[in-house]
């Protein structure tokens, strides 16, 4: 476990990425020291292009973009991370049961993911929000947890009836290992890779999807979140008045975040699979090389 | 042949699910949506048209599985009902007239974007661990996850307002009859020009990504290296040898990404008021016209499914395997 994360660490995408969320995590909790004015209050005059007063420009309401930016910053994380807990339970649950148990039970879940697979998500998901009525952002993150497990259930599934041929689960079967350890201790050690790239996966889809939702107007119009600044935006003709600050900034928000995730998720593609590892050029190679005997070396 | 089989048997049942959500969500929510409905339009709709709109739904004075039959029967007639926003024009009609729009826009990105991020990903996996891939690789993932909102409205302002390049919005100028005549066609090309190009940006990275990572998989193998053992050229190992297997993985990925693809187009419509499916979903949901919905969502399910059996069929091409099974 320590090892894994110091291989992590060490990836140098992994760890710009890492530095990128740590960032914004630290700007979510720290939102109310952080914000500069009361992000729904009228402190200025509309529009007014970022200034040192208003450091991202104001709204057409008057409202400072920067305060509204760092609590958006909240919302829009938790939504996150709790739509990727959604998504990564039940997507390694069904794809382990699915796996493990196989037969009936297998065929039925692999079918079930199958159809969601093929399924228009994002229609989906505007219509039952539509019918919802305007939705909190805990509601935003319940329905696109519920919905979006399919991928993760379908790799996770396959690698864990990979896993099931190996040598050494056969062994424990022998052994007599009960099915609770043997998928606790035996198997998800060895999809962790497939688990944590499913996670920072669907914290990304998660954040591109409520931003989504609430540009097209279906968020809660009093939630503060990046979604909802472009849709506040979007009404006022941000764009065409040439108040390009109101929308700029949530855009660099969603995409920087978006950017610093993606680049963890390469990080452990990268460690799971070593096959994809880039040393960059051949001197590089050989310097790493020669560190390594070094240090046999002295260790000798 | 099977193969086919089973693909096409898989698609009808989950149609029929799909079809089964349409029929139970407005059945789970709260209220009662013909009425929310009546509430809604403003007194446009005559309130002896109620009884019609409860119809529409299926929700006649019967129990629930006959409910369920009548509503199957009116989807295979292609009868989803009548609009509430457009009152009194049908549903498929509508739909019909909006389809083309979201055909050309999805189709010509999916080309674009899948051809650029395939070709860039065979060549950044060539040449892996080189200034190319180090820049292009992570840039890519990058691309990958910005919301195509967010490139939307960026490419509008930048393109069509800051800079007066492009038009702003539409399908074609209003001011031309709809023909096949150049003017129209030219129009229609130009208008086009900003949403697909929009639309493909964010595809590109995930397609480079996939095959940069699936040609890596293969250069590794036992046959790439008999090929250049046998001193082929460079681009007869790449391409003939290397690039065809690593396809594959691809072409899957591709399947995976038309879901994305549908979502993204109907942002960008929204964005560029390009009269398509997508479009009219965003319409019909901001009036809360729920028979123009729930024909968009089935129309747009079987879309999906569509493609993704042409790439079923795409497979069978692809893979000899699959012809012998």
């Amino acid at each position: 476990m320590r090892g894994l994360f110091q291989s992590f660490v060490r990836n140098r995408k992994a760890a710009a990425g890492l530095t990128i969320v740590v960032i914004y995590v630290m700007i979510g909790l720290a939102a109310p020291l952080l914000s500069p004015y009361e992000p729904l209050a009228r402190v200025g005059r509309p529009h007014q292009p970022p200034s040192w007063e208003h450091l991202l420009g104001t709204t057409r309401m008057g409202r400072d973009v920067l305060s509204q930016l760092i609590w958006g910053t909240r919302i829009s994380l938790m939504v996150g991370v709790l739509a990727g807990v959604i998504v990564t339970v039940i997507g390694t649950v069904i794809g382990i049961v699915a796996a493990y148990v196989g037969g009936l039970a297998d065929e039925v879940l692999n079918f079930l993911t199958n159809v969601i697979l093929v399924l228009p998500q994002l229609p989906l998901l505007l219509v039952l929000a539509a019918f919802l009525g305007q939705v909190d952002p805990l509601a935003i993150a319940v329905i696109i947890g519920l919905t979006s497990w399919a991928w993760g259930a379908r790799v996770t599934r396959a690698q864990a009836l990979s896993l099931k041929t190996r040598d050494y689960i056969q062994a424990s079967q022998m052994v007599g290992e009960p099915a609770w350890r043997m998928i606790l201790f035996e198997m998800l050690p060895n999809l962790l890779s497939i688990v944590g790239f499913n996670f920072i996966g669907s914290i990304i889809f998660t954040i591109i999807t409520q931003a989504t939702l609430e540009f097209l107007g279906l968020g809660s119009p009093l939630t503060l979140s990046w979604g909802t600044m472009l849709y506040n935006a979007q009404t006022a003709s941000a764009i065409l008045v040439g108040a390009w600050w109101e929308v700029l900034a949530p855009c660099i928000a969603i995409v920087v975040i978006g950017v610093g995730l993606s680049l963890m998720n390469f990080g452990v593609d990268e460690i799971s699979n070593p096959r994809l590892r880039t040393l960059g050029t051949v001197s590089k190679a050989v310097k790493l090389q020669r560190k390594l005997d070094r240090a046999r070396e002295g260790q000798a | 042949m099977s193969f086919i089989v089973r693909r096409l048997a898989f698609y009808l049942v989950a149609f029929l699910v799909a079809a089964t959500f349409n029929f139970l969500i407005p059945r789970l929510m709260p209220g009662n949506p013909a009425d929310i409905m009546l509430a809604n339009s403003g007194g446009t709709i005559p309130v002896e048209a109620r009884d019609a709109l409860m119809a529409t739904f299926g929700f006649i004075d019967a129990p629930l599985h006959q409910q369920y039959l009548t509503y199957l029967g009116s989807i295979f007639t292609w009868d989803f009902g009548i609009s509430v926003k457009f009152y009194p024009v049908p549903v498929a009609d509508i739909l019909g007239r909006a389809l083309p729009w979201t055909i050309l826009l999805t189709g010509s990105a999916l080309i674009v974007s899948f051809s650029i991020g395939t070709v860039l990903g065979i060549l950044v996996a060539w040449r892996r661990g080189q200034l190319v891939d180090a820049i292009l690789s992570p840039m890519a993932l990058a691309i990958q996850s910005i919301p195509s909102v967010v490139v939307a409205l960026c490419g509008l302002y930048l393109f069509a307002i800051s800079n007066r390049w492009l038009p702003t919005g539409y399908a074609y100028d209003p001011a031309l009859d709809p023909g096949w005549t150049w003017d129209f066609i030219s129009s229609v090309m130009v208008h086009a020009l900003l949403p697909v190009l929009t639309l493909s940006v964010v595809f590109i990275g995930g397609y480079l990504v996939t095959m940069r990572n699936n040609m890596i998989g293969q250069l590794g193998e036992d046959h790439v290296h008999l090929a250049e053992a046998k001193g082929l050229s460079d681009g007869r190992v790449r391409y003939h040898y290397a690039a065809r297997n690593a396809l594959l993985p691809s072409v899957t990925a591709l399947a995976l990404s038309f879901g994305a693809l549908f979502g993204g187009s109907l942002i960008t419509e929204v964005v560029f008021n390009y009269p398509g499916v997508g479009n009219l979903l965003y319409l019909g949901i901001i009036a809360r016209d729920f028979p123009l919905i729930q024909g968009q969502l089935l129309i747009m399910t079987l879309a999906m499914l569509t493609a993704n059996f042409a790439v079923d069929l795409a497979y069978v091409f692809l893979d000899p395997r699959l012809r012998k099974a």
